[in-house]
């Protein structure tokens, strides 16, 4: 987009916020107040939507990061704590709490951790309820009323642009965020989180990130309410039905797009206060109408919705941000041909990966039976098998998908055990998946992308990232696919996604599970080709799991064979192909080797 | 001292079964129809207060409340899950469980609001005045022999439902391996709308019986969703012998845990527990009862 088409959205902008900073100057208390609740309300909703529309977490707990920040504000400031240090205050609490909330709650996903989250609230309730000497139960707290005027003036509207400000903040915050590989690291985590940890990002901190900072903002939001409202009582922060309400908002408008929170709250604030207006009872009935109706009509939010999507101006408001970026960068040329990895002669005499006794077991099953296997650097190993003989169990040992039960992994000379996923990766193994993980709705280019931006040294930002990712792509034949996204791929482009994205690892060890299944012959050349290339060029040592010998044959060293978790065959492809035994088990007797 | 134990034991054996109760109606919705329904507790609230007021109004026995009230449940869960939940699952995951949740939460809020305006918002119960037995010290009331044969008598109505009929295999078959169910014959989509009415009319009989000795009020709902979702995660998705057991051990643990340190705490304790279970094991009890 250019800049000049930029330029009137953003004089909308921001006159929409000189009049919004004039409301409490002229517009009266009644719509100061409307005002201000929708503007917290936003900021709520909006830190919900860093961990929901970003990494895909239903957090329905986290109101009670407004309610905890608002505890917390009145406490410090009924204990004589001036209203900054009072704000301070309920930030730390509140962005520790939830720090540590993260530990327990991430171990849980999906209606778990939904379900965890929500009952935080009656937790939460119960705590404020109880904890007298502290939060004075029941009775609530209330704000020393010498306190409600500065220089005569009613601290109400203070609060408002304190609310205002925030809520330009945590929008300001939201769009930064899909600029940086932070989001894009949250975004990998909402697609496939053990993908995203293959591929070289440490995904907890990141998590705890996005629910820290979400706390803090809430805890803001919730300051700035006791401060107008000066009193708080544990039923209206910690109810149900406030605390649904922000949720409700995100999902209304468009959870994960940049306007759809605020869009959701627009809407919901003034329906809802509507329908307040001209309704003395069923106050709950109408929110729980609300809530349902938003559950079950708009799974995508309004922002999504077909009819917005066909009028022009509005339809980029249903894009994610990414997503316009992504649209933009992908038309930028590679700077070279080639893979932007550095040229390595490998050391044919030292020993890469080595495993001792290497077991994994499900239960009785036991999947990998102490296997010794030693790989050179530089060397191509082609790992064959019936299936069910455990070669992708193996894949998974040894980028750390499972923790063997017993035996080690030695890799470029220092012990795998006990490592976690992407420090392996960063130490250089990089792996495919038999079915191929993409990250489905991001781009070719921004999946291959990913590993750039969380490599060990030297990661790249997004930019650098998303160009470096170009030359990989074409390397893998996705040139003209970059801004497609992966979702919408074949299945063989998909699979060239993962090698393309296995390569950006920039892996010494690149494990290969089964990629030519499924190929022409010319195009099953072409990745042998590329196998090999990697190999002369880079110096990368490949284990390539397949079932279709004749592609083996053609690039591999040596041959090893799976039985049952077991080795049974490990040597050159002429004499292993030959071995009774292997063609007992697995190539079938009276078979024409082809070699 | 003995004599006060043993009085707290009765109450919370018998409070632990309806929360067996309640806990198995949600696993069975829940393993079969993969609906988390947060308004669970609040449908058994809604039958506690509308057994009350026919109770109160009419003088209607309790057996006959139950008989009106176990049609009309099973008809609002089958129409649930026809009309508001069945739609979300062409979402993709992460929506289907937002929108479920939204759905229910929703459904909880309405439900309990309309409750709280029509009968209001006080604690409610079914007085029978019925005679009450002493064993030395003990006190025992026909209320609760009555409870626990209902108790007893609908726990063993529902394992030979599940054991013996047709309906009852095929919701342990989908529980077990949905696809595997389907490509047998199974209806999935008549399923899971039947077990979502089952569940909900468990929950009907389980309102009428609770309401006989506790109070309940239209607010207790989404509490006791907590404690049935605490029991099915201990007592392990579709298992009856293990709500049953889970649900005595909470029930008894309330009653000692309001007893000795005190009440106030005693609604959080299965909130702690639960947490305190998710963390200790993420996956351990639920993968132990898929396998």
């Amino acid at each position: 987009m250019t800049a000049a088409r930029r330029l009137p959205g953003r004089l909308l902008i921001a006159a929409v916020l000189v009049v919004a900073a004039l409301v409490p100057i002229f517009g009266g208390a009644y719509l100061t107040t409307f005002l201000f609740t929708l503007l917290y309300a936003y900021i709520v909703a909006q830190s919900w939507d860093w961990l929901h529309g970003e990494a895909g977490y239903v957090n329905l707990g986290h109101y009670i990061y407004f309610g905890v920040g608002a505890y917390a504000f009145a406490i410090a400031n009924v204990n004589g704590a001036p209203v900054i240090l009072s704000f301070l205050v309920a930030a730390l609490v509140t962005g520790a709490m939830g720090a540590l909330l993260s530990f327990p709650l991430f171990r849980l996903r999906g209606d778990y951790f939904a379900f965890a989250t929500l009952s935080l609230l009656p937790l939460f309730e119960l705590l404020a309820s109880n904890l007298v000497p502290i939060t004075r139960g029941s009775d609530g707290i209330l704000l020393p009323p010498a306190t409600a005027m500065i220089h005569g003036i009613d601290v109400k509207m203070f609060a408002y642009y304190v609310a205002l400000a925030g809520s330009v903040a945590v929008f300001c915050l939201s769009m930064w965020m899909s600029h940086t590989t932070f989001g894009y690291a949250l975004k990998a985590i909402r697609n496939d989180e053990q993908a995203a940890e293959v591929v070289g990002i440490r995904i907890f901190p990141i998590k705890l990130q996005a629910m820290a900072y979400g706390a803090v903002a809430a805890s803001v939001a919730g300051g700035t309410y006791i401060w107008s409202f000066r009193y708080i009582e544990p039923r209206t922060v910690f109810g149900l039905d406030v605390a649904l309400i922000p949720v409700a908002m995100a999902l209304l408008g468009g959870s994960g797009l940049l306007w759809g929170p605020l869009v959701g709250a627009i809407l919901l604030s003034v329906g809802i206060q509507l329908l307040i207006l001209n309704l003395t009872m069923l106050q709950f009935t109408i929110i729980g109408l609300a809530i349902l109706l938003i559950g079950r009509f708009m799974p995508g939010g309004l922002l999504r919705a077909g009819w917005i999507q066909r009028v022009p101006l509005l339809a980029p408001l249903g894009q994610e941000h990414h997503e316009r970026i992504a649209a933009a960068t992908a038309a930028a040329p590679a700077a070279a041909d080639g893979l932007p990895l550095a040229r390595a002669k490998p050391d044919r005499s030292r020993v890469l990966l080595a495993t001792r006794d290497l077991t994994m077991a499900f239960g009785g099953n036991v999947a990998v039976n102490r296997v010794n296997l030693e790989v050179r650097e530089g060397e191509i190993l082609g790992l064959i098998g019936a299936n069910g003989s455990g070669k992708t169990t193996l894949f998974n040992c040894l980028s750390k998908v499972f923790e063997p039960i017993e035996g080690d992994i030695v890799f470029a000379g220092g012990s795998l055990r006990g490592l976690r996923r992407d420090t392996v990766s960063r130490l250089g193994i990089g792996r495919t998946y038999q079915i191929p993980r993409p990250f489905g709705d991001l781009t070719v280019q921004e999946n291959v992308a990913m590993p750039l931006m969380f490599r060990a040294d030297n990661p790249l930002d997004r930019r650098s990232a998303m160009a470096e990712a170009i030359r990989f792509a074409a390397f893998a034949g996705l040139r003209d696919k970059l801004a497609e996204r992966a979702d919408r791929l074949t299945l063989q482009q998909r699979k060239a996604v993962e090698f393309a994205r296995a390569l950006a690892c920039r892996p010494r060890l690149l494990l290969v599970d089964e990629v030519a299944s499924g190929l022409t012959p010319a195009e099953v050349r072409r990745f042998v080709d590329h196998i090999r290339e990697v190999r002369d060029t880079y110096g990368v040592t490949v284990i390539w799991v397949e079932h279709l010998i004749s592609a083996l044959t053609q690039v591999i060293d040596r041959l090893v064979v799976l039985e049952q978790g077991c080795i049974i065959a490990d040597g050159a492809p002429n004499n292993v192909l030959r071995d009774e035994h292997v063609l007992r088990s697995y190539i079938g007797t009276g078979a024409k080797v082809v070699a | 001292m003995t004599a006060i134990i043993i009085q707290l034991l009765i109450g919370g054996v018998l409070l632990g079964g309806l929360y067996a109760l309640i806990a198995f109606g949600l696993s069975l919705i829940y393993g079969v129809a993969r609906v988390l329904n947060f308004a669970h507790g609040t449908l058994l609230a809604i039958a506690g207060i509308a057994a009350s007021v026919m109770s109160a109004a009419w003088g209607l026995n309790p057996l006959l409340i139950a008989a009106i009230l176990l049609p009309v449940f099973f008809a609002f869960g089958w129409l649930m899950y026809v009309f508001l939940l069945e739609p979300l699952k062409a979402r993709n995951p992460m929506q289907t469980v937002v929108g479920t949740v939204l759905v229910t939460v929703g459904l909880l809020l309405i439900l309990s609001d309309l409750a709280a305006q029509l009968a209001g918002p006080t604690n409610r119960n079914i007085r029978l005045d019925l005679d009450v037995f002493a064993f030395g010290g003990i006190i025992v009331s026909t209320t609760e022999l009555y409870i626990l044969l209902g108790i007893v008598g609908l726990t063993l109505a529902l394992h030979a439902i599940l054991t013996r009929t047709w309906f009852g295999r095929a919701v342990r078959a989908v529980t077990q391996d949905s696809v595997g169910a389907r490509i047998c014959g199974v209806r999935a989509g008549a399923i899971h709308a039947a077990t979502v009415a089952f569940g909900s009319a468990i929950v009907a009989i389980a309102g009428v019986l609770y309401t006989l000795n506790f109070p309940v009020n239209p607010y207790v709902g989404f509490e006791l969703t907590v404690k049935a979702f605490t029991i099915i995660i201990l007592g392990g998705i579709g298992s009856l012998p293990g709500a049953l057991l889970a649900g005595i051990f909470l029930g008894v643990a309330e009653a000692l845990t309001g007893f000795f340190w005190s009440s106030d705490w005693a609604p959080g304790l299965s909130i702690m527990l639960l947490l305190a279970i998710l963390i200790l094991f993420p996956q351990g009890f639920l993968s132990r009862s898929a396998t």
